[in-house]
């Protein structure tokens, strides 16, 4: 127990330093474009623009702007929007944060889930039309961007079943309703579902050919504890080997499913601040993706010994 | 593929089995001619490779040509495929689509290739301090969300800092640049373990020089999983394209990229469905037919798959 806290306690601080790493890639190339992010309002005056360079800190040189920067970070401060002044980005990134947690973990969900259950059953009736609809599905599924599901979706919900849906499917009218959830993550969840179902297939395939499964069957177990119990568990061994470049993708992805479906969530706030070229805001978007990101992979490192008890810390 | 011991018959009369002497690459294609579904991928990507050598000649209209008819007209025998919201011919902007298309594609494949390669194969050779520094920036790189730092190297490349002006070669460069450690790590693993084999070793005995060893002997054997590893690529590469141009941050209007009509068509959706479904429906076949193939690649490849 403590040696698993004091890994995890090493992790935290790696993740912290390769967090500030590329993050302060992303700060060092956004601050090489000349010019600065107040040029092309017209109505300032070279007054007021130097008035907005000292309150952001922009007349320093670089080196001192960029130890601010750090030190702010490492402080937890993200700084100050460029655009919208007087608006803090660490607790507005907290809020869209918890917003694309929402969508995102139910897209992990629909996932690992779907994923799982479809690759579970291909595998137990291997060869017959269960196994053929799935794994079709499932190498057609994995194809297809998420961007491409959202937007069929958008059209089958929003338009085709308008009387049903009545428009909440399209997030303009406001967010907060936990019935929108759904529709966007499946769009997110399905390509990656796609390839859980065909990991699983495979590896649930390998598994139940094994001696001891069949010794289980011979001890003349249940099906369900066999399945569950002896075959699934091992099985599930390379899925969560996946779950790191998952998490990775699913964050990739919810940037453009949540522009789609007009979430005001972190994907959301990184295009508009890019288009608006509040930098800002894209770096402190960055430092929270790459913190995520990190952590995903500690949850799955801490996850994967409990699985399977011959892999060590 | 060793050469098959002398087998002794019972008459005492010697013979020799001499096993079929095939190459790496024909031994995989017999094996990917089974696969009918990469097979199938393999044609729809030649569809696509016409498609888009046809389009540099000759597209029904021009791409950029706006109000050739009424705006959002649906599909109709003079318009395969109808008509934008500008009145532009779809079909022609699908094929001019599936030229960028290739050339993202396959542009990336080659370009990060050349850089996670040679990368790849130094770590792996010489090992030692020149691994540890790849190995750095490969492990660093498995920690962030790729796609993003190359959305942000094509804004800072392109319009920032006017190095490279919008366009498909900024695209290309920014996803290389991001995506070179999958290939590197690959090639460092294959040569990691290739260097200590025998052949190696009697190439360096025959005094060959290291970049004989790499380049002549290491190289070649690892060939098979970099063209997997590379297949695996293009599908990506092209995926970020339409994902950049679906967010108006990819190739600039009258471009017909995949991803920019769709995001042209998904806000007329509601009334004139057939704009965004045919760019949609392109790249959704494209991208299949690249996993497809890169699957039956990689099996045929594989030496575990051998019968």
């Amino acid at each position: 127990m403590r040696g698993t806290l004091l890994y995890i306690g090493q992790r935290l601080i790696l993740i912290a330093i390769t967090t500030v790493l590329v993050s302060s890639i992303v700060f060092l190339l956004l601050h090489q474009i000349p010019g600065n992010a107040f040029l092309n309002e017209t109505r300032t005056t070279p007054q007021a623009l130097a008035a907005d360079l000292r309150h952001y800190g922009l007349d320093l040189p670089l080196q001192q702007q960029y130890v601010n920067w750090v030190t702010a970070v490492v402080h937890g401060n993200l700084g100050e929007s460029l655009v919208n002044r007087g608006v803090q980005i660490t607790p507005l990134l907290v809020r869209e944060t918890s917003v694309s947690a929402t969508v995102g973990f139910f897209a992990l969900f629909v996932t690992i889930g779907l994923g799982m259950l479809l690759g579970v059953f291909a595998a137990l009736r291997q060869n017959t039309w269960v196994d053929y609809v799935a794994s079709s599905a499932a190498v057609v599924g994995y194809s297809i961007p998420a961007f491409v599901i959202a937007i069929f979706m958008l059209l089958i919900f929003g338009h085709y079943f308008f009387v049903w849906t009545q428009g909440t499917v399209y997030y303009n009218v406001g967010w907060g309703d936990w019935t929108q959830v759904p529709v966007p993550a499946i769009a997110l969840g399905l390509p990656y579902a796609s390839y859980v179902a065909r990991l699983t297939r495979a590896s649930m395939l390998e598994t139940i050919r094994t001696d001891y499964v069949r010794t289980a069957w011979a001890k003349g177990l249940k099906a369900r504890i066999v399945v569950l119990r002896h075959a699934l568990r091992n099985a599930l061994i390379p899925v969560v080997t996946i779950l790191g470049p998952l998490v990775t993708g699913i964050i990739t992805g919810s940037v453009v499913i949540e522009n789609i479906f007009g979430i005001p969530g972190l994907g959301k706030e990184f295009v508009t601040s890019i288009l608006a070229r509040d930098y800002n805001i894209v770096i402190g978007v960055f430092t929270f993706y790459a913190a995520l990101v990190g952590l995903a992979n500690l949850t799955v490192d801490v996850i994967y010994p409990a699985l399977d008890p011959r892999i060590r810390y | 593929m060793a050469q098959a011991a002398p087998v002794i018959q019972p008459d005492l009369e010697l013979s020799y089995e001499v096993p079929e002497q095939v190459t790496l690459l024909t031994d995989a294609w017999r094996r990917l001619r089974r696969n009918r579904l990469a097979l199938l991928g393999g044609a729809i990507i030649a569809v696509l490779f016409m498609v888009a050598l046809i389009s540099i000649v000759w597209t029904p209209y021009p791409v950029w040509l706006q109000a050739v008819g009424p705006t959002y007209q649906p599909p109709s025998l003079h318009h395969l495929l109808g008509l934008d919201q500008a009145g532009r011919d779809i079909l022609s902007r699908i094929m001019g689509g599936a030229l960028i298309t290739v050339e993202v594609g396959i542009g990336s494949a080659v370009i990060l290739s050349l850089i996670g390669i040679p990368l790849g194969l130094l770590a792996g050779f010489y090992r030692g301090r020149v691994d540890t520094v790849i190995s750095f920036f490969i492990n660093i790189w498995y920690g962030i969300p790729d796609l993003l730092v190359a959305l942000i190297l094509v804004f800072v490349l392109s319009d920032a800092l006017h190095l490279i002006p919008r366009g498909v070669f900024v695209i290309i460069v920014a996803f290389s640049l991001t995506r070179w450690m999958d290939v590197a790590r690959l090639v460092r693993g294959q040569s990691l373990a290739l260097r200590e084999r025998e052949f190696v070793e009697a190439a360096r005995m025959a005094g060959g020089r290291d970049l004989a060893l790499i380049f002549r002997h290491i190289f070649p054997n690892a060939l098979g999983p970099i063209i997997v590893q590379a297949t695996f690529a293009i599908p990506a590469a092209v995926l970020f394209e339409a994902f950049l141009s679906f967010l108006g941050l990819g190739l600039p209007p009258p471009t017909p990229s995949w991803g920019a009509m769709a995001s042209d068509g998904y806000h007329g959706m509601d009334f004139a469905p057939h704009i965004v479904l045919a760019p949609t429906i392109a790249l959704s076949i494209t991208l299949m037919a690249f996993n497809w193939l890169g699957d039956g690649l990689r099996d045929a490849f594989d030496p575990r798959m051998r019968r």
